[in-house]
C-alpha cells in the first residue's frame, strides 16, 4: 500500500510541479498571476488524447505537436488577452478575472466539444508495469514521473545556460534594464507564456493516461498548483517543484491514511496556512507587501 | 501610476428613484405568475449578495473568489439554526449573517498583508473548505450531499409568507434597506477609507487610516451582506444543498459585481438583473451558462472595466456634452 501511495504521491507532485512552475514562471516574468494554467492542462490533455486516439499518432509525435500548439496558444494568450489590459494601463486585478474567465471559457469550450464524460487514455506501453516491492507500478506513471523531472531540469538548463533563458530571467528581474541591454522584453514575455503553457499542457499529457481525460480535471489541479507554488515561495521556480512534490506527498497519504474525502481539505488548509502564516513558502519569495 | 479614468457616477434623481420602488412594490400585486415572482426575488438577493462582494472588491479592492462561503454560511446557519433549533427565522437570518461577518473579520485578519492576486487565491482555499466542511463535518446536521430540507417559512404575528408573491415583498423589503446602507457606508468616512485603500493601501495607512481593520471590516460587512442574500434564498426555496454553494456560485457573483460595474451603487443591481434573467432563459443549456459568464468577464475585462453602469454613465455624460456642446473632453482625465 505503502508503495502504491508513494507512487501515486510522486506522480501528481510531479504535476503539481509542473503547473506550480508555469505560475511561478508568469510570476516571475511578469508579476502577474495566470488562475488559467489547470484548464490549460486540460486543454493539453484533450489535444493529446484527439491527435493520440482520434488520429491515431503514436504516442510521442502527440506528445510533441500538442506541446507546439500549446506553447503557441500561450503566446497567443498573452498577445491577445493580457497585453491590451496592460497596454490599456489596466490594473493587474484585471489580468486576474480575464484569466479567470479564460480558464471558465476553455473549460466549458472542452464540456461543449467533448462532453463531460471521463475518456481513458489507450494503452502507450505494451507492458504492463514495473514490479516494484510487490505492487505493480504502471508505465504510465513511470513515464508522468520521468517525463515531469526531464522537463524540470530542461528548464533549468533552459534558463540558466541559454542566452534566450539568461534574456528571460533579466527581463524578470528588470525589464527596462533588459531592454536597455538589447533584450526584446515583448518577445521574452510572450515566450513566458508559451513556455508556462506548454509546460501545462505537457502535464495534461501525462495525467491524461494516469486518471483518463475529463472537462474538469483542469480546475482541481490548477488550484493545488497554486498550492505547489507557494509552499515552495511563489515566483521560484525550484520551489514549484519542491513544493508540488511536498504537496503530493501530503495530498496522497492523507488519502491514503485519513480518508479521501480529508484528502482535499487537507490540501486547501495547507494553502490557506501557508498563505497566512508562511506566504513567502520555503524559499523566502517576496509577496507580502501591498 | 495612472490615473484612473474619471467615470462621472450614475446618480438617479430622487424622484425617478422613488418611482423605481413604488413600481417595483406594486409588481406583486399587478403580475400574477408565479415564475415571475421567483426571477423578481432571486434578482433581489442576488443583487444584497452582489452588493456585499462589491463593498468588498469594488470599493475596498479586495478580490474575493470564494464568497459563495459566505452565502452558504447565510443559507445554512439560518436553516439549522430556525429547524433545528426552533428559533424565529427573522433572528436566525440575523444570527447567521452576524456569524458570517465574524468570520469573514477573523479570516480577513491574517490575510490583510497580502497582495491582491494572493487575497485571490486565498479566498478561492476558502471557498472550497466551507464546502468541504458542508460536506463532509457533521453530516447528520448539514445533510451533507443529500441536501437541508425543510426550511422553515418567514412569518409575522400569525401570517405566513407562503408563495412567492408574498415573499417577493420579504426580498423587495430587504433589497431596499441593504442598497440604503451601502449607500451610507460608501459615502462615510468608513466608505473613504475603503476607496483610500483600494487606491492605495500604502498611501492609506500613511495617512493614518488602519489599514489591516478596515480591511478585515469591508470583508466583514460583506459578508454579513452575501450571508443574508443566502439566507434569503434558503428560506425562500425550502432546500438547500452544497451544490449551490461551489465555485461556479463565487464566478457568478464576481461576474455579477463586474458586468454590472463594481464600485457603483446601480452595478450590483443591473449585474444581478442582467444574470439572472439570463440563467433563467438560458435554463435548458446548463454548461452554456458557465461559458456565458466566462465571455462577459473577458468582454467586459477588455472593454469596460467599469461594466454597465460605467457604460451608461459615460452615454450619459458624452449626451450632456453634446448638449452643452462644449469640449469632448470634460469626462476623460483631467
Amino acid at each position: 500500500m505503502f508503495i502504491n501511495l508513494l507512487t501515486g504521491a510522486i506522480v501528481i507532485g510531479g504535476i503539481y510541479g509542473l503547473i506550480g512552475l508555469g505560475y511561478s514562471l508568469i510570476y516571475r516574468a511578469s508579476g502577474l498571476m495566470s488562475f488559467a494554467q489547470g484548464d490549460l492542462l486540460m486543454i493539453g490533455a484533450f489535444i493529446g488524447l484527439t491527435l493520440f486516439k482520434t488520429m491515431g499518432l503514436p504516442y510521442a509525435v502527440s506528445v510533441a505537436i500538442s506541446f507546439l500548439l500549446m506553447f503557441l496558444l500561450g503566446i497567443a494568450l498573452e498577445k491577445f488577452a493580457i497585453r491590451p489590459i496592460l497596454n490599456k494601463g489596466g490594473k493587474a486585478i484585471n489580468v486576474v478575472l480575464i484569466t479567470i474567465g479564460i480558464s471558465i471559457v476553455l473549460q466549458n469550450i472542452a464540456v461543449v466539444t467533448f462532453s463531460a464524460d471521463v475518456q481513458m487514455f489507450p494503452s502507450i506501453f505494451k507492458s504492463a508495469g514495473l514490479n516494484v516491492g510487490g505492487f505493480i507500478v504502471s508505465p504510465e506513471s513511470i513515464l508522468s514521473i520521468c517525463v515531469a523531472l526531464v522537463c524540470m531540469v530542461l528548464l533549468h538548463l533552459f534558463m540558466a545556460k541559454t542566452r534566450l533563458g539568461t534574456a528571460m530571467r533579466a527581463a524578470a528581474q528588470d525589464e527596462t534594464a533588459a531592454s536597455a541591454y538589447g533584450v526584446n522584453v515583448s518577445l521574452v514575455k510572450g515566450l513566458t507564456w508559451g513556455i508556462a503553457t506548454a509546460l501545462a499542457g505537457i502535464a495534461g499529457l501525462l495525467i491524461g493516461p494516469v486518471y483518463g481525460v475529463y472537462s474538469s480535471m483542469g480546475t482541481s489541479i490548477g488550484l493545488k498548483g497554486f498550492a505547489a507554488a507557494v509552499i515552495g515561495g511563489y515566483g521560484d521556480m525550484y520551489g514549484a517543484i519542491l513544493g508540488g512534490f511536498a504537496l503530493g506527498m501530503i495530498e496522497t497519504f492523507a488519502g491514503g491514511y485519513i480518508s479521501s474525502q480529508a484528502k482535499e481539505f487537507v490540501v486547501f488548509l495547507v494553502l490557506i496556512l501557508f498563505l497566512v502564516v508562511k506566504p513567502s513558502g520555503f524559499f523566502n519569495a517576496k509577496i507580502i507587501e501591498d | 501610476m495612472k490615473v484612473q479614468r474619471n467615470q462621472s457616477k450614475l446618480k438617479l434623481r430622487p424622484m425617478a428613484l422613488l418611482l423605481v420602488i413604488a413600481v417595483v412594490l406594486i409588481l406583486p400585486q399587478v403580475i400574477k405568475s408565479t415564475y415571475f415572482m421567483l426571477v423578481l426575488c432571486l434578482c433581489g438577493i442576488y443583487t444584497i449578495a452582489t452588493a456585499g462582494l462589491d463593498i468588498n472588491f469594488g470599493y475596498a479592492g479586495q478580490i474575493s473568489l470564494g464568497h459563495a462561503a459566505f452565502y452558504a454560511i447565510g443559507a445554512y446557519g439560518s436553516a439549522i439554526l430556525s429547524k433545528l433549533a426552533g428559533i424565529n427565522p427573522w433572528i436566525t437570518m440575523l444570527l447567521a449573517s452576524a456569524f458570517a461577518a465574524v468570520v469573514g473579520f477573523l479570516f480577513a485578519l491574517p490575510i490583510s498583508k497580502l497582495k491582491f492576486m494572493f487575497l485571490s487565491l486565498v479566498t478561492t482555499g476558502f471557498g472550497e473548505i466551507v464546502y468541504q466542511i458542508i460536506v463532509n463535518f457533521w453530516p447528520d446536521i448539514t445533510g451533507s450531499t443529500s441536501g437541508f430540507k425543510g426550511i422553515p417559512k418567514l412569518g409575522i404575528a400569525g401570517f405566513v409568507f407562503k408563495d412567492r408573491h408574498d415573499y417577493a415583498y420579504i426580498v423587495i423589503f430587504c433589497t431596499i434597506l441593504f442598497l440604503l446602507a451601502k449607500y451610507c457606508i460608501v459615502n462615510s468616512r468608513i466608505g473613504r477609507a475603503f476607496i483610500a485603500i483600494r487606491e492605495s493601501a500604502e498611501a492609506a495607512g500613511a495617512m493614518g487610516i488602519n489599514v489591516t481593520y478596515y480591511k478585515a471590516m469591508s470583508f466583514s460587512i460583506s459578508a454579513f451582506y452575501t450571508a443574508f442574500a443566502g439566507a434569503l434564498y434558503g428560506h425562500m426555496v425550502g432546500f438547500i444543498s452544497p451544490e449551490t454553494f461551489k465555485r461556479p456560485q463565487s464566478i457568478m457573483l464576481l461576474t455579477m459585481a463586474l458586468l454590472g460595474g463594481r464600485g457603483t451603487m446601480l452595478g450590483p443591481v443591473i449585474g444581478s438583473l442582467i444574470l439572472v434573467v439570463l440563467t433563467e432563459s438560458v435554463q435548458m443549456f446548463g454548461q452554456y451558462q458557465q461559458l456565458i459568464y466566462g465571455f462577459f468577464i473577458i468582454i467586459v475585462v477588455l472593454f469596460m472595466p467599469g461594466g454597465l453602469a460605467g457604460v451608461l454613465a459615460s452615454a450619459k455624460a458624452a449626451a450632456q456634452n453634446l448638449r452643452i456642446g462644449g469640449n469632448a473632453d470634460a469626462v476623460g482625465d483631467q
